[in-house]
């Protein structure tokens, strides 16, 4: 091969990356560091005054509480990893299904075990005690937001897995029409955003010939308000609420127990339509990896459908799984579109999670130093998320077996 | 599926009769508008009331992103995979580490930089950062990389530089996945909200997710008019994933599982 004068390759392969290199420079990287210096400074559409930390303190009150905050979730961090070193090996070492993992532990791994376990309870005690006071000295709509964010993802991420698993399942045998289930079913996620949205927030509107109120008025119910319904769910259904008790940390805790409000359940209502489809892909696309041989054998072995199902399927199916939890977590922290379309100023902020109010702060408000401290806040977060879901996931994911 | 249906009723029926005749069951006559009075007007009324405008800068908009795309996630993607240079480590790594940062964070600063360039309510603003595609080249990367050195050779030796190498033989060979990317960033562009939201004033260039948002305030109680919006705004999409519906879900597919 003839030789070539190194500088002019080099050239040659830099202008290849200028064009896409400098959209990225400018318009996602140097942002990142961008964002830090806006945080501090008052920021009202103009710069103002040099604040320092002052908005992050505006946001969680006492940093001394938020030191609490991030030692409980050391402790966590702790307790995972503790874990992880209790449980290696653990499963080459069992002789038969369902022995007693502590039975299999090297005497130094039931330490770590049982350290694990006393790192989780004194992160939970710190929590206990640091969220609370985070909230009342803090900007307390953050925190609220926070909440509503866990509240979505715990309703979204969930029923999305089982309903989409369910949905790759049924549709993985064949019957006339699969085809058409099979379009129809990836339908809602191509539908645009916005569009979706905006049908959606008509059928749940409040006005008693809304779609939703219909049905409930087939069952006997009252019309909801849906979307502008900030009471939680638990209040709704069982008319308990955490009362007058508001401002003690036993209170705020209390507060949780309402539940998600039924203008988030709406909104929930909607990312699961949406996303089913999606997932039920992802699955799909697992399970035609599975292959045909296992099913075979295990038919050959008398098994139910069931029990392949729970047995095979499932853990086969775990990377796939995993991943898309992560996905599904990482996701809703971050969504923006549809709950700002659905949402409603009505509400209270009942249904907004940390992503929109950040957004609300910014545009609404034109606050640019302290959204941009709620954003940097907010990246931290789903950075952290990442690594902690990277962990916990370790132990549990069987690759080929 | 039945949130679909419903779109398609109501748009089709006059505002009195989104009011009276209304039923949650699509087996009930009251779902449907009545068959003898549909009206086809809520659509070109919609789309007068500014629809149209707002898609036909989508339209435009997603186009140019998606060229954008191209031409710049091509020429990268195949240096990182055929090219040698200095640094290119360091410069893949950096790569990776921006997908990582979440949008949100980007928004506010990118906001004052797009109006310091006077940006503000062009069609630069809403195409040129969306061209920034890390996640693009990575798979771009990965299919130019399956392409083998052999074939390159010989070209080589038949005196072609390496812009011609890589236009008239490695850009057919990645036809699948050039689709795939195409898709993804238009649709990425079609769908956008919050940037267009933040960076469009007027109505010149309001794409149609911001301005279907604007459509459901201004029309207030016509939830017909709304859904003929929808309907509108959605039918494009629809039709293109009816027609490639393998490449989509492929599309899909692989974006998913290569994270």
């Amino acid at each position: 091969m003839a030789q070539r004068s190194h500088w002019k390759e080099n050239l040659e392969a830099y202008a290849y990356l200028l064009p896409s290199f400098s959209i990225v420079a400018v318009f996602g990287i140097y942002p990142l560091f961008y964002t830090i210096y806006v945080s501090l400074f008052r920021w009202r559409i103009r710069k103002g005054d040099f604040l320092g930390l002052a908005n992050y303190e505006a946001i969680f009150g006492d940093l001394a509480w938020l030191g609490v905050l991030l030692g409980a979730l050391t402790f966590f961090g702790l307790a995972l990893k503790l874990r992880e070193q209790s449980l290696t090996n653990i499963h080459q070492r069992s002789q038969f299904r369902g022995e007693n993992r502590l039975r299999l532990m090297t005497p130094a791994q039931r330490v770590f075990y049982g350290s694990s376990w006393m790192a989780f309870i004194l992160g939970a005690g710190l929590l206990f005690f640091s969220l609370p006071n985070l909230y009342f000295f803090g900007d307390d709509k953050m925190f609220d937001s926070l909440r509503v964010t866990v509240w979505y993802s715990l309703g979204a991420v969930p029923l999305q897995l089982v309903g989409g698993l369910a949905v790759a399942w049924l549709l993985n045998r064949k019957f006339k029409g699969r085809q058409f289930f099979r379009v129809v079913y990836l339908l809602p996620y191509i539908v645009p955003v916005v569009a979706g949205a905006a049908v959606f927030e008509r059928l749940f509107s409040l006005r008693p010939e809304s779609f939703a109120n219909q049905v409930l008025l087939g069952l006997g119910i009252p019309p909801q308000e849906w979307l502008l319904e900030r009471r939680g769910l638990v209040t709704m259904l069982t008319g308990w609420a955490a009362g007058e008790s508001g401002n003690t940390v036993l209170g705020y805790w209390q507060s949780w127990i309402e539940g998600p409000s039924l203008a988030l359940v709406s909104i929930l209502a909607f990312n699961w339509w949406v996303f089913t489809g999606y997932y039920a892909l992802i699955f799909a696309n697992g399970l035609s990896q599975i292959p045909k041989e296992l099913y075979e054998a295990a038919e050959v072995d008398g098994a139910s459908r069931r029990s392949v199902f729970f047995r095979i399927v499932l853990p086969l199916l775990s990377p796939t799984t995993y991943f898309l939890t992560l996905l599904g977590v990482i996701g809703t922290f971050k969504s923006f579109s549809h709950i700002w379309v659905l949402r409603n100023n009505l509400a209270g902020g009942a249904a907004d999670p940390l992503s929109i109010y950040i957004f609300a702060v910014f545009y609404g408000r034109s606050r640019f130093g302290y959204a941009s401290a709620l954003s940097i806040v907010l990246t931290i977060i789903v950075l952290l998320l990442t690594v902690l879901q990277q962990r916990a996931a370790k132990d549990r994911v069987h690759y080929g077996e | 599926m039945l949130p679909l249906l419903y779109m398609v009723a109501t748009s089709l029926k006059t505002y009195g009769e989104t009011v009276t005749r209304v039923s949650s069951n699509p087996f009930h006559p009251f779902f449907w508008p009545k068959w003898n009075n549909l009206q086809f007007v809520n659509y070109l009324v919609s789309w007068q009331e500014g629809i149209g405008s707002y898609f036909r800068n989508s339209v435009i908009i997603s186009t140019v992103t998606t060229l954008g795309i191209l031409v710049t996630s091509i020429p990268a993607a195949y240096a990182f995979s055929k090219l040698r240079f200095w640094g290119k480590n360091t410069l893949f790594t950096i790569l990776l580490l921006t997908l990582m940062i979440p949008e949100t964070v980007l928004t506010i600063p990118n906001y004052l930089t797009v109006a310091a360039l006077g940006w503000i309510d062009s069609l630069a603003a809403l195409t040129v950062p969306f061209m920034a595609g890390a996640f693009y080249i990575f798979l771009l990367r990965q299919f130019f990389s399956q392409i083998p050195n052999a074939l390159l050779e010989s070209a080589r030796i038949d005196g072609a530089t390496n812009f011609r190498t890589m236009i008239s033989i490695s850009i057919p060979l990645v036809k699948g996945p050039l689709f795939t990317i195409s898709f993804l960033g238009f649709t990425g562009a079609w769908n956008a909200l919050q940037w267009p939201l933040v960076v469009t004033l007027t109505e010149t260039w309001r794409p149609l997710t911001v301005g279907l948002l604007k459509f459901m305030s201004e029309a207030g109680p016509e939830s017909q008019l709304r859904m003929a919006g929808a309907a509108i705004a959605l039918l494009p999409i629809v039709l293109v994933y009816i027609v490639a519906q393998k490449q989509i879900t492929d599309a899909i597919t692989q974006s998913g599982v290569k994270g």
